[in-house]
């Protein structure tokens, strides 16, 4: 458990892991644990739980993301757009948890080296925005498709097919695909990672910016009203919604088909219902024209594989046209109101401008907004495109492997596989291609990799309920990373906070949380956990939601409830923006709501301050 | 001949007839500013009371006889003057307007006898008031038409202190030309009263109305007796950013037996409530927000809760006076002259520093 010496963090060397996780350490990559040989640099390092990417122990295929970033978003600062006193960030595991560490900054020359690139690089970006933005897409559409279009091995036929022989061999077989296909596949995704940042740093340093001009002109202002000033309304992840309103809409000028649509059956018996008539199959085609890419939406946040997503779980696509179809028949409105979200924003900056006493500052202020809002539309829109779109055609390449793999005795579910890392499924496919190679009858260690996806289960079952400590190391004087301050909102405060929460770790006697204040208001009311989205069911009208995070896919929950507590998410984030859209209080980013609360429980939610307290344990 | 107008008919342009005060109460509320009910007594009922009672001729020939410089003889004729005004029954015209529109104001609060401030309102505002009009009078908690009359009859001979006549004579300026009229407005029955800026005196925020209020009379918040309960409220997102409940000991009441306002302990179960509803400070900082709009400047004000009406109708602005403590510092800017970019720059080398 963590040190309770007050006023410091434990060392990352010396962190005492539970021993239910024993063997924990070869589930991931040896460089992500803390190592001697890197001691002295390690320890002198601030270590942070990142809870924003890896709330959840962590399986070890789904650490790819992590590494992909770990590389991406730091070079884009080292060495690519050059933030002059900013380093990348480290990451390492202990136990199934990841910390990060924003390094200390670089010796002066290099601060000054760095200065001279970032202003060349970075202001060509800003003003080439738009056109750069087209060909990021372009160019990260092109990509998913080619991951889409990889071809995996559906079976270790008994023979080779004939025509791969004849009339001339085609030299490489199913063994050789095996590895190769999977290769690609991880190649594919390291690539889309470095798409991810292009100019992601940039869109946070830019909102830092923004940030702390505003502070500047009134030193009071909220988070949530600087949120408010940037953020816009027609934002890819908003996309997936709209769809579904106008499948809702089409479906009821359609001859029969809302009627399908309402019942109350699963998505299967209704599309086979639908087959039936013209309408029906009319309303299926739109349904598949916006199916890709617009449902290849993660049911969480994208980067765990047990989310699920909508094109595999059409159940939920289906009973939100169901209560979209409801709700048009009682003539109420399905769609959110775009523009005056936009118009909403508009007015607030054009007001805050207004309280500005100076004309020299008030130009200082448009010129600051625009540079944000000129590139912030990058923060909105990537996200779909990557943690959505791309993961999900990821998720369901990868299962192809498990499904391979099940079927050749050598996993149970195909699920498994994402017990094992990208270092050691090439072992494993290996192993398979060599098994057929070599003939009939050969034995291979189906339980051996059996045993040790169930061993792995199990420590990252045993791991939830362990809470390690908030942070490692000694506390840095300065933080110049975007990402740290922006993303986990790193700052002398709260580090302070984590140090005085040492020792004191235990759920029960937490009585307060911190978060953003992301939609004002103040409510008292009972809660509802929901950790998964199929816990949607439970949720009770009027009831205070706590989950993990939202996106898209919980939509239609925001009307129901009264308050919103996350984990994870921003001022920016999903359930920020539509809860200010609702008019519904909401903290988000609270980083351990989840384990903290209980549903039942009586909590006060703050919107205007970020502040979550438990009134009353259930 | 109007003797009485009501606050709510006033402007700029009634000046003349019921002087600066009152008329400033005019334009509040024409910018939507709700100030305690009331109503003017205008000059004309000054004329009409000096006219049809016989005085105005003494009243001039006892000033007519000063001689300049002569301190004993002013003093005299300042007190035959003022005493005469005193010691002579209203006329009954200006007596039944005054009681009719006194009877209405109670009606219109629901309070038999209610109780007022009663002001002297000057009309000469080109000459420096204080030297003109002499003491600006005020009678506080004023209760029932006798008590209303003879203090107006006081506010009217606030016009002839030693000192008013002295600057007259000196300035050439003819007695007979100097008219006043008087404010009878109500006092509110404060519920919770407090003071508002519309910026945050602590860091000089423009984005922020700043509210602290008590249970009781201002008077505790004022002068700094009690810890008030204090909100910092967002203009724009109206966003509650701060929100500090006080432990309120003591509050300042009016005490209807002595006749004046005295501080009495708050009930126990009170002492730690919100002196304010959430709908009460929107709606404050709505007015904060019209009357620095008004006046086009970050304004100082005094409010109450008046428990006689209620909401919104409650909610009273007592007193605003521009602010003076960020307004008077030198206004550069806080930025300055910088692009996007540089601003970009600036952001890009910064450090934040985390004291270890």
């Amino acid at each position: 458990m963590a040190d309770t010496n007050e006023g410091r963090f434990p060392d990352p060397h010396e962190v005492e892991v539970p021993e239910e996780l024993e063997g924990w350490e070869e589930m991931y990559p040896s460089h992500y644990l803390f190592s001697k040989e890197r001691g002295e640099w390690e320890s002198s390092q601030f270590w942070y739980q990142d809870k924003i990417h890896a709330p959840e122990p962590m399986p070890p295929l789904d650490l790819l993301f992590q590494e992909a970033w770990q590389i991406a978003l730091s070079q884009y600062t080292t060495r690519v757009f050059c933030i002059p006193p900013a380093q990348g960030i480290a990451q390492r595991m202990v136990g199934p948890y990841m910390y990060i560490c924003a390094i200390a900054p670089p010796p002066d020359e290099i601060i000054g080296e760095k200065a001279a690139l970032f202003e060349k690089r970075v202001f060509y970006v800003f003003e080439h925005y738009n056109e750069l933005w087209d060909k990021w897409l372009t160019k990260f559409k092109a990509l998913g498709e080619e991951m889409k279009g990889l071809e995996i091995p559906k079976e270790m036929p008994k023979y080779v097919p004939e025509d791969q022989v004849l009339p001339a061999p085609t030299g490489c077989y199913v063994s050789y695909d095996l590895i190769e296909s999977f290769d690609k596949l991880v190649n594919q995704m390291f690539k889309g990672w470095q798409y991810h940042f292009e100019m992601l740093n940039l869109t946070y340093l830019a909102y830092l910016m923004f940030g702390d001009v505003s502070r500047k002109l009134f030193p009071g202002i909220s988070e949530s009203a600087i949120g408010k000033m940037v953020a816009g309304a027609y934002v890819s992840m908003f996309r997936p919604e709209e769809e579904l309103c106008q499948l809702s809409r089409l479906a009821i000028s359609l001859d029969g088909v809302a009627d399908i649509l309402k019942r109350e059956a699963g998505a299967a018996e209704k599309i086979a219902e639908l087959e039936k008539t013209p309408a029906g199959k009319e309303w299926l085609e739109a349904f598949d024209k916006a199916k890709d890419p617009w449902f290849y939406v993660s049911c969480g946040s994208g980067w765990f594989h047990y989310e699920g997503s909508w094109i595999d779980h059409l159940d939920i696509p289906y009973s939100y046209i169901k209560s979209y179809v409801e709700r048009l028949e009682n003539g109420e409105t399905i769609e959110r109101a775009l523009d005056e979200v936009d118009r909403e924003r508009d007015e607030t900056v054009a007001k805050y401008r207004e309280l500005i006493q100076n004309e020299e500052d008030r130009k200082a202020f448009d010129d600051a907004h625009n540079t944000v809002r000129t590139i912030y539309k990058y923060a909105e829109d990537h996200l779909f495109w990557v943690e959505h779109w791309f993961h999900t055609i990821w998720f369901s390449k990868v299962r192809k492997f498990g499904t391979l793999l099940v079927n050749n005795g050598i996993l149970n579910e195909v699920d498994d596989i994402f017990m094992f890392n990208r270092y050691e499924i090439p072992e494993i496919l290996t192993e398979l291609a060599t098994g057929w190679a070599l003939g009939v009858d050969i034995p291979m260690r189906g339980d051996y990799y059996k045993a040790k996806a169930d061993k792995r289960k199990k420590i990252l079952k045993a791991a939830s309920d362990w809470m390690p400590s908030p942070a490692l190391g000694v506390p840095p004087e300065e933080v110049a990373e975007p990402f740290t301050i922006m993303l986990w909102g790193v700052t002398t405060d709260k580090v302070k906070e984590w140090l005085k929460g040492m020792g004191e770790v235990s759920a029960e006697d937490v009585s307060e949380l911190k978060g953003f204040a992301s939609s004002a208001g103040v409510v008292e009311g009972k809660v509802r956990v929901l950790k998964r989205l199929d816990e949607i069911v439970d949720l009770e009208p009027g009831e205070i939601m706590v989950c993990p995070t939202t996106n898209p896919s919980w939509a239609p929950v925001f009307t129901k409830i009264k308050a919103a507590i996350t984990d994870i998410g921003g001022l920016t984030s999903h359930a920020a923006i539509v809860c200010r859209e609702y008019g519904v209080p909401s903290v988000t980013g609270t980083g351990i709501s989840t384990s903290v609360i209980k549903t039942g429980d009586t909590v006060r939610v703050d919107g205007d301050t970020g502040v979550v307290t438990i009134l009353e344990r259930a | 001949m109007e003797y009485i107008l009501h606050f709510e008919v006033l402007d700029k342009t009634s000046l003349p007839r019921v002087g600066g005060k009152n008329a400033s109460l005019g334009e509040m509320i024409k910018a939507g500013i709700r100030v305690p009910p009331g109503f003017a007594v205008t000059t004309d009922s000054y004329l009409n009371f000096i006219t049809e009672t016989g005085i105005k001729d003494k009243i001039y020939e006892i000033l007519s006889n000063l001689k300049p410089d002569d301190v004993d003889a002013l003093n005299s004729a300042s007190s035959q003057i003022q005493g005469l005004i005193n010691s002579t029954s209203m006329n009954d015209q200006v007596k039944s307007a005054i009681e009719k529109a006194y009877l209405e104001l109670c009606g219109k609060c629901a309070v038999k006898d209610v109780p007022v401030a009663v002001r002297s309102s000057a009309t000469a505002e080109d000459l420096p008031t204080a030297s003109f009009a002499g003491q600006q009078d005020t009678y506080l908690w004023v209760v029932g038409t006798e008590d209303i009359l003879s203090s107006v009859r006081k506010c009217w001979a606030s016009l002839y202190t030693p000192r008013a006549i002295d600057y007259r004579n000196k300035n050439n300026f003819p007695h007979e030309k100097v008219l006043i009229s008087v404010g009878v407005q109500k006092m509110v029955n404060s519920r919770s009263a407090g003071v508002m800026f519309t910026l945050n005196p602590t860091n000089g925020d423009p984005s922020k109305v700043v509210i602290e209020g008590s249970w009781g009379l201002g008077e505790t918040v004022v002068s700094g007796s009690v810890n008030p309960d204090k909100f910092v409220v967002d203009k724009v997102v109206m966003e509650t950013s701060e929100r500090t409940i006080s432990v309120k000991h003591i509050q300042c009441v009016h005490d209807p037996v002595g006749g004046e306002v005295i501080n009495v302990d708050v009930e126990e179960d009170m002492q730690s409530k919100c002196c304010l509803e959430d709908e009460e400070i929107k709606e404050l900082v709505r007015i904060a927000k019209g009357i620095e709009t008004h006046y086009g400047r970050a304004m100082d004000i005094e409010w109450a809760v008046d428990r006689d009406f209620s909401y919104p109708e409650s909610i009273f602005i007592v007193q605003a006076r521009p602010e003076t403590v960020w307004s008077q510092r030198k206004k550069g800017p806080l930025i300055g002259k910088k692009s996007g970019y540089q601003l970009l720059m600036e952001q890009a080398m910064k450090r934040i520093k985390i004291p270890g």
